[in-house]
């Protein structure tokens, strides 16, 4: 009788097992078929996902037979779980992420000659081209750009009494002083240096003090004495009082949120800041647009960033022909203007452009600033890894008591990796 | 020797005056209310809509009771299929260290044999190693046997993990079984295995549940391995699934607790069957 | 007659001569049945990562998990200039002797508590159950919900009851995240211990109170002299277990502040995790760290079995 339960038992697990144990996943077995895609998908504010599931419902019904499974992640969770699909081979067919070198370096990528037709290749902006090669070979598609201009809440100003935008350091230290004063629930200057995105945030304020990740001849500068001067300025203006509280924890989206309710007074923006995060909230928002404010005065500089679509060679590049057309579908031009103009960023291709640009006056200085901006070293092999340990651990440098000491890592860290 | 195990009701002499049980009961459900207080807390904020949810300072409760959440929350994610996952590995994961363990533990408390020391020390030194520190190991080593993404890795590595536990434990149950009883079941007439189970199991069922709830617990709630090695959804467990509704774009946290509460369920659907088990079962397997 | 006579029950064994060598093999290989499943299952899903590891440790991985070449020891060299390396194992053994202190004493009050009799008293055990049969993962998740700075319940209590006057953004300080955090730690370990305790309490006889009671010695004379002493195995068993789980202690950590910011609140398990996935990914380096982390459970568990005097089992 017991005999015949351990059976019963030992056959139940069999069956079990044999049913389901050793199949994989929906999206990574996709059952053999080659017309099924993974796409690993950012999230960038709350219409990211809609749009992708829409373009992806267009796709299908054109392309019968030819499936996307689309995994949204958004920035905060985003660097480990790439890292972790890459490190257990789990990697998607397509991934939107902000760097693609150090896969290309290893060999895990299509260039993007095989996969874009000429037609949409010739298509992209000259501007973005050098920032998506490794080594000469293209294997980044921009997805879209973003520009970072200064922004400023135009009431806090007047009720603080000042009459425009600082343009130095110094003057943004006192401007931020005259809005402590006048108003208590408002801080003074946004500064979002926690980990979802300070690696753009240090850069803003690096590159408009002479300094930034790399020199013109392409090698790492981290712990310049330019960069340690910019921490320490930052971590000046946090000592006293001048931000918002803990900026070394501050993630971008939050410090954006307060700047949408009135409750900052000034901070590094960006260009899809009203269409993300402030229209939402308050589209009468009296806020203004300036260039990032420098050291001591001079030309500003521009953090231009591109977020890319990378094409992974799985299992010997089966899918090359599933990927190729959904790319080919998402560059059509209606596709990625709309794409694009919805998410509030800048356009990619030179047909987008067209389609976009002239319809949205408030883009107007940010494409103009475009052609001058700074973009991260995004083809080199080390930035991937360095990004992410940027990420982690710039902030900590406004609460250390040796900020040179931060920066070093940060070096030590991108030359280990180069 | 072993010590005996006695699962009678013994412990301190029964409290005289009601005044002093009154004080007790206090105490007590002060102490209950503390290690209920944060669940409440997931319970009241699963009901509350999503514009509550962001009000600062926050409200105890809901003002607008949204017991809707608990539905659509099936819908807003595939709870249903992370579910079946987590039910499937859980109690398969349980049968195999069950079906595994008992023969290793009856085997070493009733002879001695070479290695017998070696075997035991292996049980304890693995017992260290929890799934989450040997995770790159894990993950290294199914890439190279192709089983990411699958239930049956989930499955092995829980067992195996809680496979230790569970022959310590039985290991102390079966040895305090004095002999005698078996041997009295051989004269009868009983065969090996036929003791084992008419005899010893039955001597030993609280050892035997508190194996189970261990390992049941352990592999319902295992979180880094099952993170690191799944990727599709039809393949993650809860404890992967629930984090992924506070993103930083959407932060559902009545979806979140909503289905935090759905999953302590099974759990205590388990406990409540074997609570009076688990007493006695906590006994003879440490003492040795 | 040459063989051995194995009368059942009877227990009369004849002298026999000594068993031929494939006779003494075939008695080695007798556990193997009962024992090999287990012996295979630990090997291939426990012992293989350990080796692989260790094996790891000493290569060169690439931040897309390529094995580049060997390093030898250079992994361990990183990992021993990682400046955040000595305040993260400083705190990690706060961490674990705070966390496994704390649950054990009040583990011991809770066990009296749950063995006294009053009404009500099953309700009690219950409700102390619930923080192990919920995960440890949404336990924590709910506590870092209730520590946030804007719409959390704890500033608002704290708020209302006076101690502080603003909301604080208690996650955010290292400091003030650890404690938060170990009492987290605490809170989900209190239930197990307090039961391994109050199983032990259960093996105590009446005699034993007793006569403690007829000797004229007192409520705390009875506690520390006599209850103490014989709830040793149970202590050392919750003692061990303890402190393994606490050490290896992930989920909290990770949920509730990531380690952050840097470093800060990491122990030697998130900051062995961290290593691999976040930042700049190097495994190898990882892997180092977790070979470390082996080092000192080890050690902790060659510390335990000398207490308890593993080699004298019988």
């Amino acid at each position: 009788m017991k005999r015949h339960l351990i059976g019963v038992i030992a056959a139940g697990l069999t069956v079990t097992l044999g049913l389901t144990g050793c199949s994989k996943g929906s999206s990574s077995g996709g059952g053999g078929d080659n017309k099924t895609i993974r796409f690993v998908a950012a999230i960038y504010d709350d219409k990211t996902k809609s749009l992708w599931d829409s373009l992806i419902k267009t796709f299908e019904a054109q392309n019968k037979g030819y499936k996307v499974n689309l995994e949204m992640v958004d920035w905060t969770q985003m660097d480990a779980k790439v890292k972790t699909y890459v490190q257990t081979k789990q990697t998607p067919d397509i991934l939107n992420y902000n760097a693609f070198a150090d896969f290309a370096r290893d060999g895990l990528l299509f260039p993007t000659s095989d996969v874009l037709s000429s037609q949409v290749s010739g298509d992209i902006l000259p501007s973005f081209v050098e920032g998506d090669k490794y080594k000469g070979t293209q294997y980044g598609m921009p997805l879209l750009s973003s520009v970072r201009l200064f922004f400023y809440n135009k009431d806090v100003f007047k009720k603080a009494g000042i009459a425009a935008p600082p343009k130095t350091w110094d003057e943004v230290k006192a401007d931020a002083q005259k809005i402590k004063s006048s108003d208590k629930g408002v801080a003074p200057l946004g500064l979002p240096l926690g980990a979802e995105e300070s690696q753009a945030e240090f850069f803003m304020w690096a590159m408009n003090n002479g300094g930034g990740y790399v020199d013109p001849s392409g090698n790492w500068t981290i712990d310049s004495p330019a960069n340690v001067d910019t921490l320490n300025y930052l971590k000046g203006l946090t000592k006293a009082g001048l931000t918002q509280p803990n900026p070394e924890t501050s993630d971008r989206k939050d410090v954006f949120n307060q700047f949408a309710q009135g409750k900052v007074g000034m901070l590094n923006g960006a260009v899809f800041m009203p269409a993300g995060f402030i229209n939402k909230v308050n589209d009468k928002l009296p806020y203004g647009i300036a260039p990032l404010p420098t050291k001591a005065g001079g030309t500003p500089s521009t953090l231009g960033v591109q977020d890319f679509l990378a094409a992974f060679k799985n299992d010997g590049g089966k899918k090359k022909d599933a990927v190729s057309k959904f790319l080919n579908f998402f560059y059509q031009t209606n596709n990625v203007a709309n794409f694009q103009k919805e998410e509030g960023f800048l356009p990619v291709t030179k047909s987008a452009g067209a389609v976009i640009s002239g319809a949205v006056p408030y883009d107007k200085p940010f494409v103009d600033a475009l052609p001058n901006a700074k973009f991260y070293p995004t083809g080199n092999a080390a930035w991937g890894p360095l990004a992410n340990t940027v990420k982690e651990k710039v902030g900590t440098g406004i609460t250390a008591s040796d900020p040179k000491s931060v920066l070093t890592e940060l070096q030590q860290t991108a030359q280990k990796n180069g | 020797m072993n010590q005996r195990s006695k699962a009678g009701r013994g412990g301190r002499p029964v409290q005289a005056g009601r005044g002093k049980r009154m004080i007790l009961a206090a105490v007590g459900y002060l102490v209950a209310f503390i290690f209920v207080a944060p669940y409440l807390e997931m319970a009241l904020t699963a009901l509350k809509p999503d514009r509550e949810l962001t009000k600062s300072p926050t409200t105890f409760l809901p003002k607008h009771w949204d017991f809707g959440n608990f539905v659509n929350v099936w819908k807003a994610a595939p709870i249903w299929s992370n579910m079946q996952v987590s039910l499937i590995v859980a109690g398969v994961s349980t049968l195999v260290a069950l079906v595994v363990s008992l023969p290793a533990a009856y085997y070493t408390a009733r002879n001695r044999f070479r290695g017998r020391g070696a075997f035991l020390l292996l049980v304890l030194v693995t017992q260290m190693f929890a799934p989450t520190a040997l995770v790159i190991g894990v993950y290294r080593e199914m890439v190279a046997l192709n089983l990411t993404d699958t239930l049956l890795a989930l499955i092995l590595v829980n067992a195996a993990f809680n496979l230790p536990f569970c022959i310590w434990i039985l290991h102390g149950y079966f040895a305090s079984i004095p002999k005698e009883l078996e041997e009295a079941a051989y004269l009868d007439g009983a065969g090996k295995v036929t003791a084992l189970t008419r005899v010893t199991l039955p001597l030993s069922l609280p050892g035997l549940v508190t194996a189970v709830i261990y390992t049941f617990i352990g592999a319902w709630n295992e979180y880094v391995v099952a993170l690191t090695i799944t990727s599709s959804p039809n393949r993650q467990p809860l404890t992967v699934a629930i984090p992924g509704f506070v993103t930083s774009y959407q932060q559902h946290w009545q979806y979140l607790f909503a289905t935090s509460l759905i999953a302590i369920i099974p759990v205590v659907i388990l406990f409540i069957f074997i609570e009076r088990y688990l007493i006695g079962g906590l006994t003879a397997g440490g003492v040795k | 007659m040459h063989d051995t006579v194995e009368a059942r029950g009877a227990g009369v064994k004849a002298p026999a001569p000594p068993p031929s060598a494939l006779r003494r093999f075939g008695r080695a290989l007798a556990p193997l049945p009962w024992i090999g499943p287990a012996i295979i299952l630990i090997a291939a899903v426990v012992l293989w990562p350990v080796v692989e590891m260790a094996r790891t440790s000493l290569l060169r991985i690439s931040s897309s998990g390529a094995t580049i070449g060997t390093r030898g020891t250079g992994n361990y060299k990183d990992l021993f200039d990682e400046t955040d390396l000595v305040s993260v194992l400083l705190r990690t053994v706060v961490w674990v002797v705070g966390v496994v202190l704390v649950t054990v004493v009040v583990s011991l009050a809770l066990g009296q508590l749950l063995n006294a009799r009053f009404p009500g008293r099953r309700i009690v055990r219950w409700a102390v159950v619930v923080p192990w049969a919920a995960s440890v993962l949404m336990t924590a998740l709910t506590w870092k919900w209730m520590l946030n700075n804007y719409y959390g319940v704890v500033n608002k209590i704290l708020q209302g009851i006076g101690v502080i006057d603003h909301p604080v953004n208690w996650l955010s300080h290292p400091t003030q995240a650890l404690m938060w955090m170990m009492w987290v730690a605490v809170f989900v370990s209190l239930p197990f211990t307090s039961f391994v305790i109050l199983a032990g309490l259960q093996t105590i006889p009446q005699d034993v109170y007793e006569a403690a009671r007829v000797d004229g010695a007192g409520q705390a004379r009875t506690y520390f002299r006599i209850t103490l002493p014989l709830l040793r195995p149970s202590l050392l068993v919750a003692a061990i277990i303890n402190v393994i789980n606490v050490f290896n202690s992930f989920p909290i950590i990770y949920a509730m502040t990531g380690g952050g910011p840097g470093s800060k609140t990491d122990t030697s398990t998130t900051f062995m995790y961290k290593l691999a996935f976040i930042g700049s990914g190097d495994v190898g380096e990882s892997a180092a760290m977790a070979v470390v982390n082996f080092g000192l459970i080890l050690i902790l568990v060659l510390l335990y079995l000398r207490a308890v005097g593993w080699g004298r089992e019988a």
